[in-house]
């Protein structure tokens, strides 16, 4: 599924921004990346940094921070967790971010609560897919690829 | 593989300085950028705008310059710290040097302030950073 060629998932979890998508692992764990959007807006992702495993995270503090050429910003955390582990392919090649958003996480972190409960703030689905489509067209973001 | 370099830094407190503004547009983005890497890693972040640095306030400035031609605009950079969580200070004794008036003030800004209270935020900070 796209709009306005921005991919979009509907099995993943959503924030109301659609800055960062989170996905529910087989061991409870959740794992945390950014959207198509995201990249798009950042442009080419130039580094990443992960908190380091085992950090106890409260909401409202970033899980990593990234930087491209023309953006800085965090990877934004909605819910109390503690870093489980980083993806290291993604801290050695940060454009993988650019390329494959959503098969590219950047952190895995364990929820104070369940996973239900602590993803009960996030879109997913059909609810998620129009909130997403309103935002493309709202700010007239076309998401765009690297090459590689 | 090597070990990566994981952020553990503590939450520290830092004021970002503000005194470049048109004249020299190339030093107009990366003290917000500074600003937004820093907050991203749980500083408390404050940028105070002074001196040449007020005019970066003015409605239709920083939304007409770039720091490189071609380039994102200023407040786009602007817009990028405060998203992360900077806060925005404005000298309000500078505003008549460069002819400005309160209500000609972006929206961006949090707080007018004053010389003692950039005082107050440079004698309790951790770090403090001009620009």
């Amino acid at each position: 599924m796209n709009c306005n060629g921005c991919e979009f998932r509907p099995e993943l979890y959503y924030d109301s921004e659609f800055q960062i998508w989170v996905r529910v692992e087989a061991d409870g764990a959740l794992a945390v990346g950014m959207t198509d959007i995201s990249q798009t807006i950042a442009g080419k992702i130039l580094h990443v940094r992960v908190r380091r495993p085992g950090t106890p995270r409260p909401a409202g503090r970033p899980v990593a921070t990234i930087e491209s050429g023309k953006w800085a910003g965090p990877v934004p955390n909605l819910f109390d967790c503690t870093i489980a582990s980083a993806n290291r392919e993604v801290l050695e090649a940060p454009a993988l971010l650019n390329r494959e958003p959503y098969d590219a996480w950047i952190a895995r972190v364990t929820p104070a609560a369940p996973p239900a409960e602590a993803l009960s703030r996030f879109l997913t689905g059909d609810a998620a897919w129009a909130a997403y489509c309103e935002r493309c067209r709202r700010d007239d973001i076309r998401c765009r690829r690297l090459d590689g | 593989m090597a070990e990566p370099r994981y952020l553990e830094h503590e939450a520290k407190s830092v004021v970002i300085v503000m005194t470049s503004g048109p004249s020299t547009r190339h030093r107009c983005a990366t003290p917000f950028y500074m600003g937004a890497i820093l907050a991203s890693m749980d500083a408390e972040v404050r940028i105070f705008f002074t001196m040449e640095g007020v005019k970066l306030c003015q409605k239709g400035v920083a939304e007409h310059l770039t720091a490189i031609d071609g380039g994102k605009t200023i407040i786009e950079f602007m817009r990028d710290a405060k998203a992360a969580g900077v806060r925005f200070y404005l000298c309000r004794p500078a505003l008549p040097g460069y002819e400005m008036e309160v209500d000609s003030v972006i929206d961006e800004v949090d707080e007018l302030s004053s010389g003692g209270e950039l005082a107050d935020l440079i004698l309790s900070c951790d770090k403090a950073l001009f620009f």
